[in-house]
């Protein structure tokens, strides 16, 4: 045993270094893992099957290789941010892997944070994948490069990352299981807030007018993400709409991220 | 209360966990205090479901007390913070990432501690070659066995080199080299100027390694003190051992014992002290019997252990030394 200098341990780097190391391993985590290969390879084919799907239906076929194939990136990016989100965080809590981390000098907010930026980074790397392989079959059928399918998956992107966010506050206090099925129930009220907001607006009663438009501020919007239509039917998106759709994701995921930090910070571990 | 100051100081910890929503809150720590000095190893005992675990997670802010504080190095609250580096901790039964290696897991913990990369490095080959790993450094954990687990969790605890080592456990599961070595790994720490707090039930382990003992019993504190002072220093009794006399049975007027036993061809005589023993050998002497042995049996740790927390069912803690 070599004993330690004397005085303090010098600490090298400071809370990027931390976040970092855990985001490095967490995507190291997910890039090991079998079944992200088993999505992936399964919504490849599905992307290079939009190709035959074209031969096969009438109308303007590079429009449904676009509208297609960004649902499918759509709808496997989901399936692998909850596939591999839910396990985030309350894994290690169920394994005890996270003794190990939270007794070394790391806060707690910071292993939240290297956790969701792990899976993130995954999801680029899925996402680009996909986006530009569905690029590619488009350009190969229709002989046209189409930029829109990449800022269509950009906007995707953007709502994985969301969604790991709210994966990540849900698995700070419930099991895998229960994460799982919130995050997906939000998935699907987050694409349809706008039409539960409009039925909500029509009512005669005020505080049900009051309630459902307290809850459209509440849950998140996932609609403002959609690109698609943009793309497909060839209209363009105005570079403040973007702007837009990128303040509302920091502002919305940074908000659900900080309270999962806050609801981490006390916790006990079983 | 310890030389050099306290490193690890426990004050009035209370803990209930909730069982069930509507049902009473059990209670798992009432009210315990301890500390431990710089430098001093010292061994937590206790039944299974003592609280052990409990006060180990919460000296490693993983769980918070109901009330009741820890300071470690003499700080508490946010500096505490910064004291975790100082700390080395092995949890009980310790789970690791299985899809990482060994070697690389060890890298995650330098990095987390705020190594440089080469001396996280140096010390990872030295720390696995300690613990009897240094063949299985490049292997998934996942292909690890649970003793290996548990040798592993003692390389990560040691990586950095800390002043303060809290082990839950250390020994379960380890073959009897495996303990070995942790007892061998433990005084190397204490000659290293080091101080160790660990959990265990192997109480040959504590005489052998502990400056002192805390026992504790049903989220209570029974006892703190040294082994010795707990154990006492006084002789419990002396045996003797006769050869049978030539002229039969021993008569009515021998002197006071505490047993009287007959053992193949020897009498066995407990007494209570010195004196009767010199009683003893003059009187079998007289009949013509031979002193084959004498021996001071001092009481063992594991003999008070076992009284003292067999003794308290509905009573009262008492306090050692
Ligand atoms: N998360 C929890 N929820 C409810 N009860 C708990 C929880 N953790 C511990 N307990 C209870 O606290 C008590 C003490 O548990 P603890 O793990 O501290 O014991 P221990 O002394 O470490 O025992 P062992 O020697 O078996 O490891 C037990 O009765 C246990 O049931
Ligand atoms: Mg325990």
């Amino acid at each position: 045993m070599s004993s330690g200098s004397p005085g303090p341990p010098a600490v090298r780097g400071g809370m990027l270094r931390r976040v970092l190391s855990i985001a490095a391993n967490t995507f190291r985590e997910t890039v090991r893992n079998k079944i992200l290969y088993v999505i992936l390879a399964f919504a490849l084919f599905v992307i290079g099957l939009t190709w035959f799907l074209a031969d096969l239906s009438m109308g303007e076929l590079t429009r449904i290789i676009a509208d297609v194939g960004l649902t499918s990136i759509h709808l496997f990016g989901v399936t692998i941010a909850v596939f591999l989100g839910i396990t985030l965080v309350s894994q290690e809590v169920d394994r005890k892997t996270i003794y190990l981390i939270l007794s070394k000098p790391v806060p707690r907010w910071e292993f939240v944070a290297g956790k969701a930026a792990g899976l993130s980074s995954t999801l680029l790397l899925t996402t680009a994948l996909m986006a530009a392989t569905l690029f590619v079959v488009h350009f190969l059928y229709g002989g046209k490069a189409e930029p829109g399918i990449l800022i269509a998956s950009a906007g995707i992107y953007l709502e994985l990352v969301l969604l790991v966010c709210i994966a990540t506050l849900f698995s700070t206090f419930t099991t895998s299981t229960l994460s799982a099925m919130f995050t997906l129930a939000l998935f699907l009220i987050g694409h349809l807030s706008t039409h539960l907001v409009r039925f909500g607006g029509q009512s005669k009663s005020a505080a049900v007018r009051a309630v459902s438009s307290g809850l459209f501020y509440l849950l998140p919007n996932l609609e403002v993400f959609n690109l698609k239509n943009g793309v497909v039917h060839g209209e363009a998106r105005s570079l403040e709409a973007l702007a837009g759709m990128v303040g509302y994701f920091a502002c919305y995921g940074g908000a659900v991220l900080l309270l999962a930090c806050l609801l981490f910070e006390r916790k006990d571990f079983k | 209360m310890t030389p050099g100051g306290a490193i690890i100081e426990v004050e009035n910890l209370r803990k209930s966990y909730a069982t069930d929503f509507w049902k009473k809150r059990t209670r798992v720590l009432d009210d315990v205090s301890f500390s431990v000095g710089e430098n001093e190893v010292v061994g937590f005992l206790g039944a299974n479901g003592a609280g052990k675990t409990t006060t180990i997670k919460i000296i490693n802010r993983l769980a918070f007390p109901d009330s009741g504080t820890v300071r470690l190095f003499g700080e508490d609250g946010v500096a505490r913070f910064a004291s975790r580096r100082r700390i080395g901790f092995m949890p009980e039964q310790p789970y690791f990432y299985e899809y990482l290696t060994g070697m690389e897991f060890l890298g995650l913990c330098g990095r987390l501690n705020g190594m440089g990369g080469r001396e996280t490095r140096r010390r990872a080959v030295a720390m696995m070659e300690r613990v009897g790993l240094a063949a299985a450094g490049g292997m998934a954990i996942r292909k690890y066995s649970k003793g290996m687990m548990q040798r592993l969790g003692l390389a990560q605890a040691l990586l950095h080199d800390p002043e303060l080592v809290v082990l839950d456990e250390p020994m379960s599961g380890l073959d009897p080299m495996g303990r070995m070595d942790v007892r061998a790994i433990i005084s190397e720490l204490k000659s290293a100027g080091k101080t160790v707090f660990f959990s265990t039930h192997i109480i040959s382990d504590v005489e052998a390694l502990c400056d002192r003992v805390i026992l504790l019993d049903r989220g209570r504190k029974l006892a703190e003190g040294t082994v010795a002072g707990l154990v006492g220093n006084e002789v419990q009794f002396i045996e003797l051992v006769f050869s049978s006399p030539p002229g039969g049975e021993a008569g009515p007027d021998m002197p006071p014992c505490i047993r009287f036993s007959r053992a193949a061809d020897d009498l066995v005589v407990r007494v209570r002290n010195v004196d009767d023993a010199n009683l003893w050998i003059a009187k079998m002497g007289g009949r013509g019997s031979k002193l084959r042995s004498m021996t001071q049996v001092k009481p063992k740790l594991e003999e008070i252990y076992v009284e003292r927390l067999s003794g308290t069912a509905g009573g009262e803690g008492r306090d050692a030394s």
